[in-house]
């Protein structure tokens, strides 16, 4: 079975058209990446996925693991394996590093029928993922995200991502607002994650970030439809020349 | 802080302008300003009398597990319960001042004029106590001083007076308990803070749900002082703290912090005047107010900044979470700025949950109900850095969350 499926997939915002009929379908231990030009849909797409409140799916099915996600909120989506890296990740005032990642780690292992962890055992295992990724002590203390650089958010969502495991992770402009060396930090984070089965839609406007995370499939998205597919080749092609050419040939 | 003799009016005198003054007056409604979203109408049918019942109260609502530790002074209506002064470490005595006109009148001289709160008690009050904190030769701070405010009679009202008097240099640790089930309840509470001295404060309202609350904390600052107050306000059907702050000497810093609990249909008035006078001081106050089902918020503040109070640091933030479609929230604040070289910033607002927090939180698996529960508990524990004295801070985090746990 596919790990996703999207089929013909219509989305509005209110009373504005963003997606007009994507099909795209993901296996597991694939790396797909969605590259598209300012306004192309890339961040509806995201959130469309995610469950977010406000986008409105018209016509067409997300399928995980064969089921349809139309119905379920985004905290259910989340519970069945999916996982959104954040473009911008939110500031939580008030509430503690470790208290969030137990509330998120928790919530997806009772779904999944299993007792909740160890509270010392889950301290431990935070902070080894989290040396991993250049993540310290300190931050996990903090409010989450509170204070943090642009670098540090995103850090912090791919330990997020390590910690949940999920099966789909759609990773929404990953790169932007990274420096060269967080962007080494973060992709070689991702590429631990690879394989097995883990499926990932990385969402970038930039080649750059696939030449770290290099992807199995691309696929180039403008108004609303994925005009064109291939393999990593393709994204060198954009950045060679760019997105006119394939628009204007769609 | 010394006062000049000549500034003082006597005891029987201020009685009098008290009276004169709400003879004139009256209850204030929503046509009179500074009452504008807080009437007090319902008021003028009330026959209060000073509480004289002193039965024990049946239900405290207030979680004293964390009850901070120190020595206890039990206001119940017009009785009085003083710690023996001989219990009392050196550096700290507590009096009845109640027939002492002087001291009294004295401790009047800085309360606003013609205006209700100082006028109430004074026409009312029927026992008054000074609290007054001295620096020692020890190191480690002095015990807490707790003011536990009870009274039961539903039908009576209670005006307790308590001057604080803290001595040039000293630190001293109060808390305030109101936990009242009177009809109507009056505190008027005075702090001085002499030169060099520290205030570590606290104020928890958690009166009986029929209760009209009216508070008023007049916190005085000598030169080089230091505040740092935090208040919750979570009991009573409606209630109003006030707190006049006046800075007296340069160099003083004030860290005021308030946090407002409604539910049902309960009142929520927080009214704060901070006045600097005096050049070269710092204010900076928070306020943070939850409001379910149809409960209603009020956060009025005024900072005045004198011609002759340059260098001034005043900051004032308020934030109003509203968790139902029938509450209401409401802000005022005012900044009178006569001085050119300061600093003052202020902010105020008023807002739903964030959904971009929430689906956050969602995104993450964290159920509706437990993202919304971690946001509301953070937005409020946030404050709680705010105090500083650790036995203080864990006593109000855990009447926070009674209160979170009990709206679930």
């Amino acid at each position: 079975m596919n790990l996703l499926e999207i089929k013909n997939l219509h989305a509005s915002i209110g009373d504005t058209k963003i997606l007009h009929g994507i099909n795209l379908t993901i296996n597991r231990g694939e790396v797909h990446a969605i590259m598209g030009p300012n306004g192309s849909g890339k961040s509806t797409l995201s959130y469309v996925l995610s469950g977010r409140d406000g986008y409105e799916v018209t016509d067409g099915e997300i399928l995980l693991d064969g089921e349809s996600v139309l119905e379920m909120e985004a905290d259910e989506r989340a519970r069945a394996g999916m996982f959104l890296a954040f473009q911008y990740p939110v500031e939580l005032p008030g509430v503690t590093g470790m208290s969030f990642l137990r509330a998120a780690v928790n919530a997806r292992r009772r779904e999944a029928g299993q007792d909740e962890v160890d509270q010392l055992e889950f301290v431990k295992l935070v902070r080894a993922a989290a040396a991993d990724l250049g993540v310290d002590n300190e931050m996990l203390k903090r409010a989450v995200n509170v204070g943090f650089s642009g670098g540090e958010k995103k850090r912090y969502e791919i330990l997020q991502m390590s910690l949940l495991k999920p099966s789909l992770a759609v990773l929404d402009e990953t790169d932007s607002g990274l420096d060269v060396d967080a962007l080494k930090i973060v992709s070689d984070g991702v590429n631990a994650q690879r394989g097995g089965d883990c499926g990932m839609l990385v969402i970038t406007h930039y080649q750059r970030l696939l030449s770290h995370i290099v992807p199995d499939f691309v696929h180039i998205l403008a108004g609303g439809r994925i005009i064109k597919s291939g393999d990593k080749s393709l994204a060198l092609e954009v950045e060679e020349n760019g997105y006119a050419g394939l628009v204007d040939a769609a | 802080m010394p006062h000049k003799l000549s500034e003082i009016i006597s005891w029987p005198e201020q009685r009098e302008k008290a009276k004169t003054y709400f003879d004139s007056y009256g209850w204030p409604d929503n046509r009179n300003e500074a009452w504008k979203y807080t009437s007090l109408a319902h008021l003028k049918e009330g026959k209060f009398t000073a509480s004289s019942d002193n039965a024990p109260i049946d239900s405290a609502p207030i979680d004293s597990t964390a009850q901070p530790e120190g020595f206890y002074v039990e206001i119940s209506g017009s009785a009085v319960q003083l710690p023996p002064q001989d219990a009392l470490p050196n550096g700290i005595s507590i009096t009845d001042i109640t027939a002492d006109d002087n001291a009294r009148a004295a401790a009047f001289t800085h309360l606003a004029d013609n205006h209700l709160l100082p006028a109430l008690s004074a026409m009312h009050q029927t026992s008054a106590i000074a609290i007054d904190i001295e620096k020692t030769d020890s190191a480690a701070p002095l015990p807490a001083v707790i003011l536990n405010l009870t009274g039961s009679n539903k039908e009576g009202a209670c005006y307790p007076f308590v001057i604080v008097r803290v001595h040039k240099g000293a630190e001293a640790r109060i808390a305030e308990i109101h936990s009242s089930h009177a009809g109507l309840s009056c505190p008027l509470m005075v702090y001085e803070v002499a030169d060099d001295a520290k205030l570590q404060h606290i104020r928890l309202q958690a009166e009986a749900s029929h209760t009209t609350h009216l508070g008023l904390n007049q916190m005085q600052m000598g030169k080089n002082s230091q505040i740092n107050s935090f208040a919750i306000s979570m009991g009573g059907a409606l209630s109003r703290l006030e707190t006049h702050s006046l800075f007296l000497g340069s160099d003083a810093e004030l860290a005021q912090s308030a946090i407002y609990l409604g539910r049902d249909r309960q009142h929520h008035d927080i009214t704060s005047f901070v006045a600097h006078e005096i050049r070269d001081c710092a204010s900076r106050q928070l306020i943070r107010g939850v409001l379910d089902d149809k409960a209603r918020g009020v956060f009025q503040g005024k900072v005045r900044v004198a011609p002759d109070a340059q260098k001034t640091d005043g900051q004032q933030m308020s934030r109003a979470l509203l968790l139902s479609r029938d509450a209401e929230a409401d802000a005022k604040p005012e900044l009178e700025i006569f001085a050119d070289d300061v600093v003052c910033s202020h902010g105020a607002t008023v807002g739903e949950l964030d959904e971009n927090l929430m689906f956050y939180l969602k995104s993450r698996g964290i159920a509706e109900e437990d993202a919304r529960n971690m946001l509301i508990d953070a937005f409020l524990v946030d404050t709680l850095d705010e105090i500083e004295d650790p036995d203080f801070a864990a006593f109000m985090t855990s009447q926070i969350n009674r209160w979170s746990l009990a709206r679930r």
